[in-house]
């Protein structure tokens, strides 16, 4: 049974659907990275997820329950959102104190999760003080409080540096390694690339594809830009081959999951002439683009 | 619960604003007492049980900064939106607005009690140094203090009512101050008869004020008139949070 389960879930404010229809899962053991660009609903989803903002229809689910009706939701899940506050007022320390008492935490988890995140020296220093990349290790030690099983995280590498990803990567794959279970939002495909195993990728509320990282990598690498004057008869042959391939240009075709064999075979099978043959590997990031991209325009 | 009522008060006790604001409040008390004494209407002498009782209304001095802290204890979990780590770690909303009401009482009560006890220690010697005779008006002062308690108590449950239903934090404020300063202080003077009914005049007349005389309710119609507006911010308030979204 997949740890997380969304279930056909919609939300629509007004008459604008946020998400729609969703359908994704995350299993144990693995972290799955949630992408999509900004305003693809992707914080609205895991907002449902954890039962801070109430779906219009379908299901969220968390080891077979919603998020609400968790035994122990502090010692079950920790989460992160985009929107998590702090007072800019208080503390770091009394920050996890005020979650760790309402969370029937002992208070040595407090300083445990403020060491494991980095932060132990700045344990006394008041929030407003806090560069981004602080505010986001400090939402990061207030879900790892209560030693959960299952994480979830709304962008966690915004404002990180450079070293603190390498840092949040390393983590994540150690929490995932021993068995826990990671979901982790992000806008950027390549900044997740090196950490997750799955991808759920959604563009407009909607579900473009959820794979493995494997899969989804070798889809990417296998294309073919070819400079022809019969750019429309070279679409047809390679179509008849069952070779995706678009025009991209006036004598430009690009075609997909292919090889320059493959293309040269049918173009010299349908007698046609070709300037200029290449083979691409379109990267990850651009796979992405295009993904999200063909669902319409970015909201 | 109980762990949930710690969470609230630490919440409090973290923030520097929370202490000023205590202090703000004690320093008021022996203000109202000097108010009280020197700037008394003609009509009413100190030695009255009318002048009695507005010496030791200073006891209620807390009441607007209680409102006040109940506001930001709900509203200023939207305003900085710790919201969401509150409704993470105790997904229960009900139970979350229930350790906010009982934490803000608390400190209400507390609070009452100490500018009570303040009251006591400033005005009783003050009062015999101006050779007004206390005997005979124990029961007003016990009545006015215990009354100011109770308000006190009570404004923190409007308050974190009302920062249910008005979560900007800063618009509730201002509204529960204008209101608290001058729609209830015109209504009391212009119009006592609708005035003794709003919740300020209610407060005043429970915490023992008599200067608006005649026109507040007797002191028990007005404990159970602040009651019955407490509940019915609080009520409406978490009906509120239970159904919204949270960001």
């Amino acid at each position: 049974m997949p740890a997380i389960e969304i279930n056909g879930l919609s939300k629509r404010f007004g008459g604008v659907a946020a998400v729609d229809d969703l359908s994704f899962t995350a299993r144990q053991g693995a972290v799955t990275g949630f992408l999509g660009p900004n305003g693809a609903g992707k914080t609205t989803t895991l907002r449902m997820l954890l039962g801070l903002a109430s779906p219009t229809s379908g299901s969220a689910t968390i080891d077979g329950k919603p998020y609400a009706q968790l035994a122990d939701p502090a010692r079950h899940v920790g989460a992160v959102l985009e929107t998590t506050g702090f007072h800019p007022g208080r503390r770091a320390r009394d920050h996890l104190r005020v979650l760790a008492a309402a969370g029937g935490l002992p208070s040595a988890c407090v300083d445990e999760a403020l060491g494991q995140v980095g932060l132990a020296e700045a344990a006394n220093r008041r929030v407003k003080g806090f560069s981004l990349g602080m505010r986001q290790r400090l939402g990061l030690a207030s879900a790892l409080l209560g030693r959960p099983a299952v994480l979830i995280l709304d962008e966690p590498a915004n404002g990180l540096d450079p070293e603190g990803v390498h840092w949040l990567r390393q983590f994540l794959r150690g929490f995932a390694g021993n068995g826990g279970t990671v979901l982790v939002s992000s806008h950027l495909l390549a900044e997740v690339a090196h950490t997750v195993d799955e991808v759920v990728i959604i563009a407009n509320g909607r579900l473009v594809t959820q794979s493995s990282l494997a899969d989804l990598t070798s889809r990417s690498q296998s294309g073919v830009r070819v400079r022809t004057p019969d750019a429309e008869a070279l679409r047809g042959a390679l179509a008849a081959e069952e070779i995706a391939a678009e025009l991209v240009g006036a004598e430009m075709v690009m075609a997909y999951q292919t090889t320059t064999e493959a293309v040269g075979l049918t173009a010299a099978g349908a007698g046609l002439v070709i300037y200029e043959m290449t083979a691409e590997r379109l990267d990850l990031e651009e796979m992405f683009l295009e993904l999200t991209n063909n669902q319409g325009a970015i909201r | 619960m109980t762990d949930l009522i710690r969470a609230e008060l630490l919440k409090l006790r973290t923030l520097r604003i929370f202490w000023w604001t205590i202090a703000a409040t004690i320093a008021f008390v022996p203000v109202s007492i000097a108010q009280a004494i020197f700037a008394k209407p003609p009509s009413v002498g100190l030695d009255s049980s009318e002048g009695i009782r507005n010496v030791f209304s200073a006891g209620a001095s807390g009441g607007v900064l209680v409102l006040l802290i109940g506001i930001v204890v709900m509203a200023g979990e939207f305003r900085h939106n710790t919201v969401t780590s509150t409704f993470l770690i105790t997904p229960d909303r009900k139970r979350v607005i229930a350790a906010k009401l009982a934490a803000s009482s608390l400190v209400g009560v507390a609070l009452g009690i100490i500018t009570s006890l303040l009251t006591l220690a400033i005005a009783l010697p003050w009062l015999a140094n101006r050779h007004v005779t206390l005997a005979g008006h124990g029961t007003d002062i016990a009545v006015v203090l215990l009354g100011g308690i109770a308000a006190t108590a009570i404004s923190a449950l409007v308050g974190v009512g009302f920062g249910a239903l008005v979560t900007n934090q800063t618009l509730a404020i201002a509204v529960a101050l204008i209101w608290s300063f001058a729609v209830d202080g015109m209504l009391a003077s212009f119009l006592p008869g609708v005035g003794r009914w709003t919740p300020g005049g209610a407060a005043s007349a429970l915490s023992g004020v008599a200067t608006a005389n005649g026109g507040l309710l007797p002191i028990w119609a007005a404990a159970a008139l602040f009651t019955a507006y407490g509940l019915a911010f609080a009520g409406a308030g978490s009906r509120l949070i239970m159904r919204r979204d949270i960001p």
